[in-house]
């Protein structure tokens, strides 16, 4: 007879991602991509109703700004940040630049993003007039 | 040196007896500069010779004890007690792994995933010993050296959550070896390994969760391991494309 009887442990299938909280952080940088895809959508039907007319932009418009439009985009923007910030944390990881013997430091790589996001976010407030 | 008493809570687990694992406490005197291994090896000598567990060098090197402490998979002789102020420590083994005994797990199937990636040089050429040895740069080396240093402790595997949900992923140590290898400036195996890393069981079955690189205990990243390799793939996939790109 075969005396090894391995116990496996059950793992929820469900509910595993509340067991750590680095699992939580990681089901938040992904449901983050969730809102930044609606935020999208919706950018995208602005352009299509912009495109119909100014009867259907001024539909549009209101829409967005009205107490749930706004409050929807709050929401996207906190999770954008996440999304954002996870992201570029994780870029050194995914992108290793070696010059030389050395690598490139991650600060750098990630510093690097900040500047492009800032200079871009920079670009489009002047060309929006807000800036 | 000054004493203290630590409880330690252990996952026991005698197949020939228990239908399922339970945890036994252990009142422990230790000395201020223990490990959590030399703690399980007064338990072992002093108070409780049936204890299984597994562990070799005691000082990092060999990979044998990693075990979850206090929920988190670490080496046992890397996990020093006066980072445990509570006095109360609770060791488990490795996570995602069936329980061989007590703190032991099944090991088959991450070595038969560790076998399937190849994981040594495939060479460029075959040289004879006349022919001398293979040169390589020391920018060379370091483009896969960080990879070299795993250990297989399988910390990385027992806080997966790819692999805890299903274990037909390759996993993180097996993956981060081959891309080791792929990086290897002597080696032309990649092709070889692809049959493995790059199936859906491979890299494409990481999601990024990026656990295994956190607890790595000897700093391999074998996500970013993980995400070059995809990378890699991505390009090929694209350049295929390409007049005169392999498809």
């Amino acid at each position: 007879m075969n005396p090894r009887k391995p116990y496996v442990r059950p793992i929820s299938k469900t509910s595993w991602f509340m067991t750590q909280s680095r699992y939580k952080v990681y089901m938040l940088h992904e449901i983050s991509s969730l809102f930044v895809a609606i935020y999208s959508a919706i950018l995208i039907i602005g352009l299509v109703r912009l495109g119909e007319g100014e009867a259907a932009w001024q539909g549009w418009l209101d829409a967005v700004t009205s107490p749930i439009g706004v409050i929807f985009h709050l929401i996207a923007f906190v999770f954008a940040l996440i999304h954002t910030t996870s992201w570029f944390k994780a870029v050194p990881q995914a992108m290793r630049i070696q010059r030389g013997e050395e690598i490139v430091p991650g600060k750098l790589i990630v510093g690097a993003h900040y500047g492009v996001l800032a200079a871009v976010s920079l670009f489009v407030l002047i060309l929006a007039g807000v800036a | 040196m000054s004493e203290r008493t630590i409880e330690l809570e252990v996952l026991r687990y005698r197949p020939e007896q228990d239908q399922e694992p339970f945890f036994q406490t252990y009142k422990v005197p230790c000395e201020e500069e223990w490990v959590v291994l030399d703690a399980l090896n007064y338990v072992k000598e002093e108070m409780d010779r049936t204890l299984s567990y597994r562990w070799s060098c005691h000082m990092f090197v060999c990979g044998s004890c990693g075990m979850m402490i206090d929920g988190e998979p670490k080496l046992a002789c890397k996990a020093f007690l006066k980072d445990y102020p509570t006095g109360k420590i609770r060791v488990e083994p490795l996570s995602n792994f069936p329980i061989e005994r007590d703190l032991v797990v099944v090991l088959d199937d991450f070595v038969e995933k560790l076998e399937s990636v190849k994981p040594y040089i495939i060479p460029k050429e075959e040289r004879t010993v006349e022919q001398g040895e293979y040169l390589q740069t020391p920018a060379q080396l370091k483009a896969f050296k960080q990879y070299t240093l795993c250990i297989n402790c399988l910390c990385c595997y027992a806080v997966c959550p790819q692999y805890g949900l299903d274990e037909s992923f390759v996993g993180p140590a097996a993956l981060a070896l081959a891309h080791r290898y792929n990086m290897d400036s002597r080696d032309l195996g990649r092709a070889a390994r692809d049959d493995v890393v790059a199936a859906a069981e491979g890299i494409w079955h990481c999601s990024f969760v990026g656990a295994c690189s956190q607890v790595c205990p000897k700093d391999v990243d074998p996500a970013g391991a993980i995400q070059q390799a995809k990378f890699a793939h991505g390009i090929d996939y694209l350049t295929s494309f390409l007049p005169g790109g392999k498809r």
